[in-house]
């Protein structure tokens, strides 16, 4: 019964967020509505957002040991940013929104790794909450504390970020933990949905755990080249919902996920270059007068 | 020492497999004790080829900042030319102080002791050698043609290129070359179920080509190693690094003046780098560009205190004539393995 209370909840959320944002902003309305169809597409040709959900996605700008962040879905005045490390009056810093965009630094000039930033709003007895993390390339203190450091009342903490050289990729397996309160919240439903339109749920288990497979939805073509080394990617957002008495909670998580290796890598290529290899070595392995090679 | 911990460790070359053994593990599986992210490793900087594109890994190697540096931050900080101290000089003198820090330690002794896929090749020299399958020394004007080549590595596909990409000069695809080809970031990612490094890159005909060319690299010496030994070391841009700085180290090899060495030359038939100088040659120059640390020389020197391993003062090993005939008893210097004899136990009180 609570389970089909919060998938409910969390559904007329999304929707609610979505309705409130395309009466903020009326020129918005049709092109919100055709989001749901081809999200991406339709995102890319108008600049709008693709999903109703708060986000706080890259913008242009910001450079090494600085990020610009595009507020999305929210109405927030200011950015918190956690890094993980680092002297304690830049463990948390705020940082103003301006016209929807913040630029963000990390709290050291050579503290880099993961920076967790934050917005959140409060209105009408809902609180929204947007969230996401950075990767400031200087070496840097690893995120094991920040991530379990209680940054709300309702969190969406990934088990664990991706590593420095990995990324989250189509069609793999990523657990999400969702807490209130600090404490893991059991049987709660996560929702998933993608810059391609993908969506998918998952619940909590007792750990408060969610295990999410990421969507094959990346066409076969190239949709977007952008980032390192042209590399593509598009966005997704978790979000998940919760009632407290006469309070409301709404708290997403967005990050970038990559297409699977295999689109653009060939197993059977790899294995013939190796197998030529070990051709040009075979000769080696016969006996020879001269042991000299 | 206790008679169990012989038996385990009977020799120099058994501790140096169990160290091994050890290190392949962290190396490519280390994550599950160290921790996940690549900031809670050993090092960012493990001077070992420890893949960075292996997830599970527990350190980190340093040719991937290093390339990563030159492409990102030299390259392009100067055609920006601005922040030179902060953005360009600081970075890269942390990477390799990182590196140099742990080189100071135990500087070579990473290429024979650590190294994921020094290991690798020695375990497939093994099978060679039981299998008795050929040997071939890298010898004379051969083994004059290879030695530059590992200068010519470290120069061209771990700082040029990199550079180059970084001005704008190359394509991003030569923003790390050595990585592309190098034969442990296949190696160990194989080795922790990942086949996505194997596969190649048909995305653009530059990192097709440079993974082929990779691919065929980690072919040729996976089958090469059976009958060379230690085929990729001899070109691998690590031992240049290391190499550099070997006389600053604190582990080192030191080897005296002894008259028998003109006409044994035994320690050069155990050596797996084909070094030559260790025969002919005494003190500094004994200690060679291409040597790795692992000891065989001095573990089949049949004479005592001729050849040491040595951490700082202390002697870690020193060869020694019964050390060597215990050794000879199980193993040829070339590391041909002799074989098992199986002898019944006499039964107490039996009759002949």
């Amino acid at each position: 019964m609570t389970l089909k209370v919060h998938v409910l909840l969390a559904g007329l959320l999304i929707v609610g967020g979505a309705q409130a944002q395309h009466q903020g902003h009326s020129p918005d309305v049709a092109q919100g509505e055709s989001t749901a169809v081809r999200p991406k597409a339709a995102a890319r040709a108008t600049g709008a957002p693709w999903s109703s959900l708060p986000m706080l996605s890259a913008s242009f700008g910001g450079g090494r040991g600085a990020a610009a962040l595009r507020l999305s879905g929210i109405d927030a005045d200011k950015v918190t940013v956690f890094a993980p490390g680092g002297a304690s009056e830049r463990l948390v810093v705020d940082y103003a929104a301006t016209d929807g965009r913040a630029s963000i630094q990390a709290s050291a000039p050579m503290m880099g790794n993961y920076h967790w930033a934050q917005a959140r709003e409060q209105r009408d007895g809902v609180v929204r909450v947007a969230s996401t993390v950075w990767y400031f390339s200087n070496p840097g203190d690893a995120p094991t504390a920040l991530l379990d450091r209680r940054k709300g009342e309702l969190e969406i903490v990934p088990q664990p970020l991706p590593r420095e050289h990995a990324q989250y990729r189509e069609s793999e397996k990523c657990r999400f933990l969702v807490r209130w309160q600090g404490q893991p919240l059991a049987g709660q439903a996560l929702t998933l949905e993608t810059e391609h339109g993908s969506r998918a749920m998952a619940f909590t288990d007792d750990a408060g755990i969610a295990a999410l497979v990421f969507p094959r939805d990346f066409g076969a073509r190239k949709v977007e080249a952008g980032g390192h080394g042209g590399r593509e990617r598009a966005g997704f957002v978790l979000s998940t919902a919760y009632n407290d008495g006469n309070q409301t909670y709404l708290t997403a998580f967005n990050h970038v996920y990559v297409p699977e290796a295999e689109r653009s890598r060939s197993l059977t290529w790899g294995a013939a270059f190796g197998i030529v290899g070990m051709v040009i070595a075979a000769p080696l392995l016969r006996r020879k007068e001269n042991d000299d090679a | 020492m206790p008679e169990a911990l012989k038996s385990v460790l009977p020799s120099l070359s058994r501790v140096r497999l169990w160290v091994q053994i050890v290190m392949l593990f962290v190396t490519v599986w280390g994550a599950s004790v160290v921790g996940h992210y690549s900031a809670e490793k050993i090092s960012d900087a493990l001077p070992a080829l420890s893949c960075a594109y292996d997830m599970q890994n527990g350190s980190y190697c340093v040719l991937i900042p290093l390339q990563h540096q030159m492409h990102h931050r030299v390259g392009e900080a100067l055609v920006k030319a601005q922040d030179v101290t902060l953005k360009i000089l600081l970075p890269l003198a942390m990477t390799m102080l990182t590196f140099l820090a742990f080189f100071f330690v135990l500087g070579k002794a990473f290429c024979g002791w650590v190294c994921p896929l020094g290991t690798l090749q020695e375990i497939i020299q093994r099978v060679g050698r039981r299998f008795g399958l050929p040997l071939h020394r890298i010898s004379g004007d051969k083994l004059g043609r290879v030695r530059p080549v590992k200068w010519l590595v470290v120069l061209a596909l771990v700082l040029v290129f990199p550079l180059l990409t970084g001005l704008g000069v190359t394509p991003h695809e030569f923003g790390n070359p050595y990585c592309d080809v190098c034969p442990s970031r296949i190696a160990t990612t194989l080795l922790s179920g990942n086949t996505n490094e194997f596969a190649l890159n048909m995305e653009s005909a530059w990192g097709f080509a440079i993974g082929a060319l990779g691919n065929t690299l980690f072919g040729f010496v996976a089958v090469g190693a059976l009958a060379i030994r230690q085929p990729f070391c001899r070109i691998c841009p690590m031992l240049a690094l290391n190499a550099a700085f070997r006389h600053l180290s604190l582990a080192r090899l030191v080897k005296k003046p002894h008259d028998k060495c003109e006409k044994c030359g035994i320690c050069a038939k155990a050596c797996p780098m084909d070094i030559t100088e260790i025969h002919t040659e005494h003190g500094r120059k004994a200690y060679h560009d291409d040597c790795t640390l692992c000891g065989r020389c001095a573990e089949f020197c049949p004479d005592d205190d001729v050849i040491q391993v040595k951490l700082g003062p202390f002697a870690l090993f020193r060869s020694s004539r019964d050390y060597y005939k215990k050794r000879m008893a199980a193993e040829m210097p070339d590391g041909t393995v002799k074989p098992v004899r199986i002898v019944r136990k006499p039964t107490t009180g039996a009759q002949s």
